[in-house]
């Protein structure tokens, strides 16, 4: 027989137990403590609202069970006791309860302040519902985004009514429950009606059911997320018809949270849909006709009920064989471990009435969280949750109309009676006491006292308490406003996070073709923006060293490459770029430095004119995006004819850079490739160890250097005949660490490391590269505008006699004036050097400057071959 | 976070596929002055603005549609 463990215990359960129903059958009274003053608590609503059979299931706190299936092997923990739930110290000792005050975190252990440190330990073990489990591997919640025309959320009646009647019009409809449709009535005219439904619904083809579906919340749009066991979705309905039901009214009186005391609708699904006797004799509360089919689904499953109170409108219809109190009302709730006797007031007198159940049919509350939270989306109610406590028909009436998109008038609810003792928030043991308390202290709005007293903010969000919460306010505020219920916000049912986070992650990492190859050659692999790169293989020192004396090969296939074709070719680039494109010949190339519409640096990369009137771009790793959606606007605004094409993920590029490179390459190609035939800046197309390539030579790390941009899928084999070719002539591979003091040796900034995101061309140094007898490109009349006003800031080369931290502020006579970008001591030049921001001081720049506790010298750059002579070789 | 729109290349998509590119402005202006209000000046206005979008996770088209600011809802797209 299949079995659940209960700490250790091995407890069977029969097909259709929930794990709450498994449980009880094995004589389980106690499912947790309360947060605060560790008192029992058994079962309670049984419908997922309450928090008192939260558990531990196979490792998730926070379990409600009696909603839970129960599955063969599951583990569960009730983890809120110390040292265990059935015997709990701080129950018995009644530490718990003066430590913790309404409002304690804000008066004890005040003074002195090392009292809070060791209270703080002591609170945050004694309180908690469970410990979350961290060694688990993360698990990836996929996300789909739904459209639908009507999403209906709960299965019940007034909502599968509402799903027919939307998709009898021609709607598609999508129903969300959080459960098993059905699943958990009791037997009788709703599970049958119920039943016939399902039936309808299941087989129409609009209609798409989706079970163990909750609902978060509902947003602008509107759009509701729904959270599946193993997928988020993200519903975009045409409109929603909220059909969540109602919850029975939770009752304030002393004893009220007792393991014993139950709602109606639980004490009737544990009789009528679990077979299982809640006690043995009950005491009903019956302020709805509902109650009284209660009372006939306990005495079928053996209860005795010892009285049934109700208000005299209704005492009149009660079923006989049972004393009815009319006009009674339960004060207290007797036992300790569980209730033992109820005692009842009723017309002045009180009296003991012994038993050991206690039913409360109160009335019922709307669980209304997502309709507050939407009242200005197509949002529409229907069934309980619109009419609370009404009938089947109403039910189903109310659902058709929803479903056709006519407005369901909520119908208007009262206030609560509140007792003078008793637990208002079960989540975050909160006493009506607590609440007066308060109160006199001052906190005298609905949402000033659920903050201090966080009633409404655990687990159950207020389900329970809500009404009681607002009642008690609206009773005690002078002003109608400070009264009210506090603001729904989602979540409206308690989700894991870790599918609230789907999708965060979904940026993805990109991989270039050589992603293995890095791998097996032992290199240091990390982020570096959207891609995985190599940073080192072995020692940067080595590698860096290859490329200034040897050879050495970089995987930059993380580069933008664009490809732009089209009779408006050369019209787009140069109406987009600062550079002087009309002088371009064809296999010449130009350093590219992009601007905005301010005149800002938004990415630089390299320019080539092509034989066919066309050109190859190259961009940043990180601004090949922001490229083409710049490009392609202006394409599209221009109305140029132009084709655009966004090479990077199809073409894989490695940089060949050193003195030697030439000489690696001329041992691989038939093509020539001398300073004639490729010059500096310049291109072309040669076939590399059969692997047809566009090389650019590039100026970068400074020396003589091949961009072989190749096709993605031959990218292997063209790292692999580099490095066994270059292998007599000392070729290592490189990665972004080398890269970073190469390019820094030649003072290249890199492009939102070593700039902020208002410098123009100016600032950077780089006005060489910006042509402004050009009659316009991007960026132009700001440059020109900015170009009235002094130069307060620019990017400047530095000499520190040690090594400074990056970052490191800038100081001239103790007045902050910059900041250190990019730093590190030179292999090529033996001392220490960096990029940094300086601003003027008293209209002119600071020569020398304080970095961090180092001295540093403003430098011209290129630190390294100032000349240029080994890029240009 | 529930704004839908309609893209004639690909259809209905969420707003999270996109890249949000400002109020339609013009591309040029004649002056400086001109130009800084163009570049760093605003309408912002309640109502329906003119937008450009650009579908990032779709076709890499930009789209210029008009858009309810106060409901935050599409109520024109692509010519």
């Amino acid at each position: 027989m299949a079995s659940l463990d209960l700490e250790g215990r091995r407890v069977p359960f029969e097909d259709g137990d929930t794990v709450a129903s498994a449980l009880f059958r094995a004589g389980v009274r106690t499912f947790n403590r309360s947060l605060k003053h560790h008192r029992r608590r058994g079962l309670y609503c049984l419908t997922g609202d309450c928090p008192n059979c939260l558990c531990t299931v196979d490792g998730e706190p926070g379990t409600r069970v009696c909603t839970t299936e129960a599955r063969d092997g599951m583990r569960v923990r009730r983890e809120t006791g110390r040292p265990s739930v059935e015997a709990d110290a701080l129950s018995v000792t009644k530490l718990a309860g003066p430590l913790m005050p309404v409002g304690f975190y804000s008066k004890t252990f005040i003074r002195p302040r090392v009292a809070w440190e060791t209270a703080e330990r002591v609170i945050r073990r004694a309180t908690g519902i469970g410990t979350l489990r961290t060694d688990d591997a993360p698990r990836s919640v996929p996300v789909r985004n739904v459209l639908t025309d009507v999403l209906v959320i709960g299965g019940g009646i007034a909502g599968l009514a509402a799903a027919l009647a939307a998709a009898e019009r021609g709607e598609r409809v999508l129903v969300a429950d959080e459960g098993r449709v059905g699943g958990l009535l009791a037997p009788g005219p709703a599970r049958e009606r119920l039943q016939a439904l399902s039936a309808e619904a299941g087989g129409h083809d609009r209609i798409v059911l989706l079970e163990h579906h909750v609902a978060v919340g509902i947003y602008e749009g509107p759009m509701v997320p729904v959270a599946g066991r193993d997928e988020l979705l993200r519903v975009h309905p045409g409109r929603v018809v909220v059909a969540t039901g109602a919850i029975e009214t939770h009752g304030v009186f002393g004893g009220n949270d007792l393991p014993g005391v139950w709602l109606g609708r639980g004490a009737a699904r544990m009789a009528g849909a679990h077979g299982l006797r809640p006690g043995e004799r009950a005491v009903v509360v019956a302020h709805t006709e509902e109650a009284f089919e209660h009372v006939a689904t306990l005495r079928r499953s053996g209860v005795e009920i010892a009285a049934i109170v109700a208000p005299s409108a209704l005492a009149g219809s009660a079923p006989g064989g049972a004393r009815v109190v009319r006009d009674g009302r339960v004060v207290a709730a007797e036992g300790s471990k569980g209730v033992r006797a109820v005692v009842i007031s009723a017309g002045g007198a009180r009296e003991r009435v012994e038993c050991d159940t206690l039913v409360l049919s109160l009335g019922l509350t709307p669980r209304d969280a997502l309709l507050r939270m939407a009242a200005e989306e197509p949002v529409g109610g229907a069934g309980d949750v619109a009419w609370p406590g009404c009938s089947l028909v109403e039910a189903e009436e109310s659902g058709r109309a929803a479903g056709r998109g006519e407005p369901v008038e909520r119908r208007p609810l009262g206030g609560v009676v509140v007792g003078g003792r008793g637990t208002v928030c079960l989540c975050e043991d909160v006493s009506i006491g607590d609440l007066r308390d308060a109160w006199a202290e001052g906190w005298r709005s609905a949402e000033l006292l659920k903050r201090y007293t966080t009633t409404t903010m655990g687990p159950c969000q207020g389900a329970m308490c809500g009404r009681v919460f607002a009642s008690f306010a609206a009773a005690n505020a002078a002003a109608p406003r400070a009264g009210g219920r506090p603001t729904a916000r989602p979540p409206a049912r308690t989700v894991p996070l870790e599918v609230l986070a789907a999708g965060v992650h979904e940026t993805g990492t990109k991989r270039t073709s050589l992603h293995e190859r890095h791998l097996q050659m032992g290199a240091h692999m990390d982020r570096s923006g959207s891609w995985i790169r190599p940073y080192r293989y072995g020692d940067w020192r080595e590698d860096h060293r290859a490329v200034r004396e040897r050879v050495g090969v970089m995987d930059v296939g993380t580069l933008g490459k664009f490809f732009v074709a089209g009779r408006d070719a050369p019209a787009l680039v140069d109406r987009v770029f600062p550079c002087d494109v009309e002088h371009l010949e064809p296999g010449r190339s130009r350093y590219l430095i992009v601007l905005d519409e301010a005149g800002y640096a938004m990415d630089d990369g390299l320019l080539c004119a092509n034989a066919d009137g066309t050109y190859t771009i190259t961009s940043t790793s990180g601004g090949s995006d922001r490229m083409e959606s710049a490009l392609r606007d202006r394409i599209d605004r221009w109305r140029l004819h132009v084709h655009l094409l966004n090479q990077t993920a199809m073409l894989g590029a490695v940089n060949v850079a050193g003195p030697l490179a030439r000489d690696l390459l001329e041992r691989l190609t038939h093509d020539p490739v001398d300073r004639d035939a490729i010059p500096y800046p310049g291109h072309g197309r040669i076939t590399v160890a059969g692997v047809p390539c566009h090389a650019i030579r590039s100026g970068f790390v400074g020396e003589l250097s091949f961009e072989l941009h190749h096709s993605r899928s031959r990218g292997v084999e063209l790292w692999d005949s580099l490095l066994a070719a270059g292998e007599d002539l000392g070729i290592r591979p490189h990665g972004l660490d080398a890269l970073d003091v190469l390019r820094l040796e030649k003072g290249h900034p890199f492009l939102a490391q070593d700039t902020l995101p208002d410098d123009h061309p100016t600032k950077l140094g780089l006005d060489w590269a910006v042509d402004m007898t050009k009659p316009a490109f991007v960026g132009k009349v700001a440059l020109e505008r900015m170009a009235a006003f002094p130069l307060e800031r620019k990017l400047v080369g530095l000499e520190f006699d040690a090594r400074p931290q990056r970052g490191a502020p800038l100081y001239a006579s103790a007045r902050v004036v910059g900041r250190v970008t990019s730093c590190a001591v030179s292999p090529a030049l033996g001392s220490p050097i960096g990029l940094g921001w300086l601003r003027t001081v008293d209209g002119a720049f600071p020569e020398r400057v304080q970095a961090g506790s180092v001295m540093a010298t403003v430098v011209p750059r290129p630190f390294y071959d100032p000349e240029g002579a080994r890029v240009r070789a | 976070m529930g704004l839908m729109i309609v893209c004639p290349h690909c259809g209905t998509r969420e707003y999270t596929e996109f890249t949000f590119g400002g109020e339609l402005r013009q591309l040029d202006a004649p002056d400086p002055e001109a130009d800084f209000r163009r570049v760093y000046l605003r309408e912002n206005a309640p109502g329906p603005q003119t937008e450009r979008w650009f579908h990032a996770y779709g076709c890499r088209r930009w789209l210029t549609l008009v858009r309810d600011t106060e409901r935050n809802v599409i109520v024109d797209g692509e010519p």
